[in-house]
């Protein structure tokens, strides 16, 4: 009977709460990421590939001044969100006037320069061997979050379970601003942006305006998903920020679909689940083979996707006719 | 004549030796003319003559090489569409540009002067302010909508107008934005009789009612001489005629400038 | 109705710096000239460098630069022909380098097959792969009038696939090539690895090839032709089709060579080309998208001012110098200097 079934799948990983709540804070912190990809592609017509570039600012920003500069971790998180906002714009006033595909070339190259910088700034980053000792505060919080499920009833909370909930918390909230944000007239100027530019610049328009602000709200969501990877993995390297980042971002994007905020959440999930679900397919490989074919299956998603419903879940066929 | 005067004199929008070229093709050559505040002026001139490309160096869509641009007795040239659309100067496309993917509403909507909603500190501190205007706008909106027979077709998307209304509605936004002056980019082009004179007759309505000014490009002669306080014509880039209908029909660079496209074409 | 509110922000930037720059006779003259502009711009740059560091320095650093200034030109010649040809932003090219390494060494190190023979095969293989996408994938999409973020993202998708695929038949560890990485040529009071000046010459000689292909046989001109306005191929009755599969044999093999020739330099691993893709795509813009002389010179020109760059700052920052430099190049001219100028 055993020859029949080459490979097991462990029914108790199912089960396994813990793995599962880290499944959650992940599938949670590419939301904010991909919430970031959404405004910009979905609804301003921006191909932002450099979004992993404001996740490692983000990050760092917030490790490197709580670390280093002793802030406190409440300064330490607006600042961070202010240095790749910051970042945005100075990328974004030249890059955004030029076309789509050399957009995603330069932000490509700009988010390179940030990892590259995080990589070589040793002093600053600690460099390939890591940064850490940023979490502190978090740890005090998570305890606090921890009583109260134990005072709920809670016996022994898991204990990924108080980011789990914030993470949460968080991308619920941002996905509900930006959907209430799209329905405001400045929702509707960066959808006419998107729709003709110059349409919209002959309307009197400050088209260059709305793209910098769509850039600069992607910024800041990067930026807050580098909080939550930097308070998970509690240590930081530039190999968390590879451009294979932004790549899985957009496999949630399209999976969950263009110009629509609530699917990326639930993209989001379903990525993420299957993803990880995947680990508990006994396959008599290696666990580097596993996780090739684990890639492979994103880069096979990722081109039936395109090929068959580029609309993925959620989006409307026509809002991928982009650059054309 | 300083510009001061020129503005005076009700010259609302004056251009003066405008050069535009395109990898060393002259397609605006030395442009000079004016346009007399609340007049509908007509530009026309053979195929190539450089009209269209007039008006995209003179709403900002193009940098000229040289030359100046005054709107209201300010230099312009240069600046961006924009610009130029928020200090009253509004044009619409040859090919029209409806916002296929948003709703006709929508699209009216998008072009009222004044909406701190449009403004993200607006939509976050003025959001009762925001929800005002927003009001004010789509009841302007419908009014408008309703001026042009669009109203039964509100909320459904520009793309699936047709191409009259799609010229229609591309009115109704550029009227929205309450400009002074209207540069219209071929306006009777692929619409019927019956439409067009529907469009000449509001032009005139709202010329008479608020003084706004119009120059529109234009190939059907009919339109030109019964509708047009003075006629424009270009040809090769340059102004070669200037003044009433009658006048410029029977001036004889005009009539040669025709004849002369013709044969060579 | 209201009355209008002057909207002071509506500042006529008329004589604002970048329209004076524009302006300017320089600007215009150089905007006129761009080959000659730039080869200005770069002679400009080597008699600074020269009176900074000495001539020595700079020659040696440029010899460097050579090498992987190649492998950059191999890659962006096949890149930019797939841009310009069939408008595909091809994020897989950088993997058809690793393929085309990986070839090499299964035929060389693996089978035991001496080094030219893997190299034809590493390059026979790569343009089959390429083929057989086009056949696959390309020309299917194509035929629905797929959009640019369409393909884009497929080849992202192609380009986890690839790679993926290379990392589980050949693991992750890193690999070299049997070359020589000890011996030293020395000439002029310049030392070059034995390995680097192989590199140059078959890239060189490679290159040269491939440029007078392009620019004398028909085929080569239709392919430009096709490149620099594909609307054009309709009406001049161009076979498309036969183009298209030579344009992907061009850019599978070149791509190939390329991935030899880079594992040869460092070594062979599953990310090696995609490391490589973006300074790849710097060239392809540098020199203009479509444009494959411009992507030979652009590859070249890289490579060597990358090398440059370490004259003053440490090896570790060449890369992020690059990037620099690609960023400065969109900004300031994004159609590279042999691009025509296009209203964006």
């Amino acid at each position: 009977m055993t020859e029949l079934f080459r490979f097991a799948v462990t029914l108790e990983a199912f089960t396994d709460l813990g793995f599962w709540t880290g499944v959650g804070v992940l599938a949670g912190t590419y939301t904010l990421f991909t919430l970031g990809l959404q405004i910009n592609v979905g609804y301003s017509g921006i191909l932002n590939f450099g979004q992993v570039g404001f996740m490692a600012l983000g990050a760092y920003a917030m490790g490197i001044l709580v670390v280093e500069a002793g802030w406190s971790f409440w300064l330490a998180l607006p600042a961070s969100i202010l240095v790749a906002v910051l970042f945005g714009l100075v990328v974004g006033l030249p890059a955004l006037r030029l076309r789509a595909d050399y957009l995603a070339i330069a932000t490509l190259a700009a988010a390179e320069i940030v990892r590259l910088t995080a990589r070589n700034a040793r002093d600053l980053t600690g460099g390939n061997q890591g940064l850490f000792g940023f979490d502190g505060t978090w740890a005090d919080i998570s305890e606090t979050i921890e009583g109260w499920l134990e005072s709920a009833g809670w016996d022994n909370p898991e204990s990924l379970f108080p980011l789990f909930l914030v993470v949460w918390i968080v991308a619920l909230l941002a996905t509900a601003a930006l959907a209430a944000l799209q329905r405001t007239p400045w929702g509707r100027v960066l959808r006419a942006v998107r729709e003709d530019e110059d349409a919209a610049r002959a309307l009197g328009k400050s088209t260059l305006a709305y793209k910098l602000q769509s850039l600069s709200i992607a910024a800041a969501l990067g930026a807050i998903a580098g909080w939550f990877l930097a308070l998970n993995l509690s240590f930081l390297t530039p190999q968390a920020f590879e451009p294979l980042i932004t790549f899985l971002g957009y496999g949630v994007l399209v999976l969950g679909g263009l110009a629509n905020y609530w699917g990326i959440a639930i993209g989001s999930i379903i990525f993420w689940t299957v993803q990880e679900a995947t680990r508990f397919i006994e396959l008599p490989i290696s666990a580097e083979k596993e996780a090739a074919v684990r890639f492979m299956i994103v880069g096979l998603l990722l081109i039936l996707l395109m090929a068959f419903r580029p609309q993925g879940m959620f989006g409307k066929r026509e809002e991928m006719a982009l650059g054309d | 004549m300083t510009e001061a005067a020129a503005a005076a004199n009700g010259a609302i929008l004056k251009v003066d030796g405008l050069v535009k070229s395109f990898g060393g093709i002259q397609a605006v050559d030395g442009a000079t003319l004016d346009v007399k505040r609340g007049s509908i002026t007509a530009l026309i001139g053979p195929n190539g003559a450089g009209k269209t490309t007039l008006f995209n160096v003179v709403t900002g869509f193009y940098r000229p090489e040289r030359g100046s641009v005054v709107l209201e007795g300010s230099e312009v040239a240069g600046a961006p569409p924009q610009a130029l659309a928020r200090r009253g100067m509004v044009r619409t496309f040859q090919i029209t540009k409806a916002l296929a993917a948003m709703p006709v509403i929508d699209n009216v909507m998008l072009a009222a002067p004044n909406q701190p909603g449009e403004r993200l500190l607006g939509v976050i501190l003025r959001p009762r302010a925001s929800h005002r205007r927003e009001r004010e706008v789509r009841e302007e909106a419908v009014e408008l909508l309703d001026l042009f027979g669009l109203a039964r077709l509100a909320d459904a998307y520009a793309g699936t107008l047709s191409g009259g209304q799609r010229k229609l509605l591309e009115l109704a936004r550029a009227l929205m934005t309450q400009p002074r002056v209207l540069l219209l980019d071929e306006p009777m082009a692929g619409i019927n009789r019956t439409l067009g004179a529907t469009l000449l007759e509001h032009i005139e309505r709202l010329r008479e009612e608020r003084g706004m000014t119009f120059l529109y490009i234009e190939h059907d002669m009919e339109v030109v001489m019964g509708h047009s306080d003075r006629v424009i014509v270009m040809a090769q880039g340059r102004v070669i005629a200037d003044g009433l209908p009658d006048k410029v029909r029977r001036d004889q660079r005009v009539i040669d400038a025709y004849l002369g496209s013709e044969s060579a074409g | 109705m209201e009355a209008r509110t002057v909207d002071r922000s509506v500042a006529v930037p008329l004589r604002s710096l970048r329209s004076r720059w524009r302006h300017s006779r320089l600007a215009r003259l150089a905007a006129a000239h761009p080959q000659r502009a730039g080869a200005l711009a770069l002679l400009a740059l080597v008699v600074v460098l020269v009176a900074l560091e000495g001539p020595h320095e700079v020659a040696q650093r440029s010899l460097n630069g050579l090498s992987l200034g190649a492998v950059y030109a191999l890659g962006a010649v096949g890149l930019t022909l797939v841009y310009g040809i069939l408008k595909l932003v091809n994020f897989a090219h950088g993997d058809f380098l690793t393929f085309g390494a990986y070839m090499a060494f299964l035929m060389s190190v693996t089978w035991g097959l001496p080094l030219v023979p893997a190299v034809l095969f590493a390059m026979v293989t790569t343009a089959a792969l390429g083929v057989f996408f086009e056949k696959a994938m390309w020309g299917p999409m194509r035929a629905r009038k797929a959009g640019l973020l369409q393909l884009l993202l497929m080849s992202i998708g192609l380009a986890f696939l690839i790679r993926n695929a290379i990392q589980y038949g050949f693991g992750t560890e890193i690999r070299t090539l049997d070359v020589n990485k000890t011996d030293v040529v020395r000439f002029l009071g310049l030392r070059l690895g034995v390995t680097e000046l192989i590199v140059i010459v078959v890239g060189v000689v490679v290159l040269v090839a491939v440029g007078l292909l392009l620019r004398l046989t028909m085929l080569g001109k239709r392919m430009r032709a096709l490149a620099d306005d594909p609307d054009l191929a309709e009406t001049a009755g161009i076979d498309t089709e036969r183009i298209v599969l030579y344009t992907w044999l061009f850019a599978g093999g070149l791509a190939g060579l390329a991935g030899v020739l880079a594992g040869a330099l460092t070594t062979v691993e599953p990310e090696l080309g995609f490391g490589l893709l973006l300074a790849i795509f710097a060239a392809v813009i540098l020199g203009g998208i479509g444009d494959a002389f411009g992507a030979l010179a652009g590859g070249l020109v890289l490579g060597v001012v990358i090398e440059w760059s370490t004259l003053f700052v440490a090896d570790q920052w060449k890369l992020a110098i690059g990037f620099a430099v690609l960023i400065l190049v969109l900004i300031v001219r994004p159609q590279g200097i042999f691009g025509k100028a296009r209203t964006l």
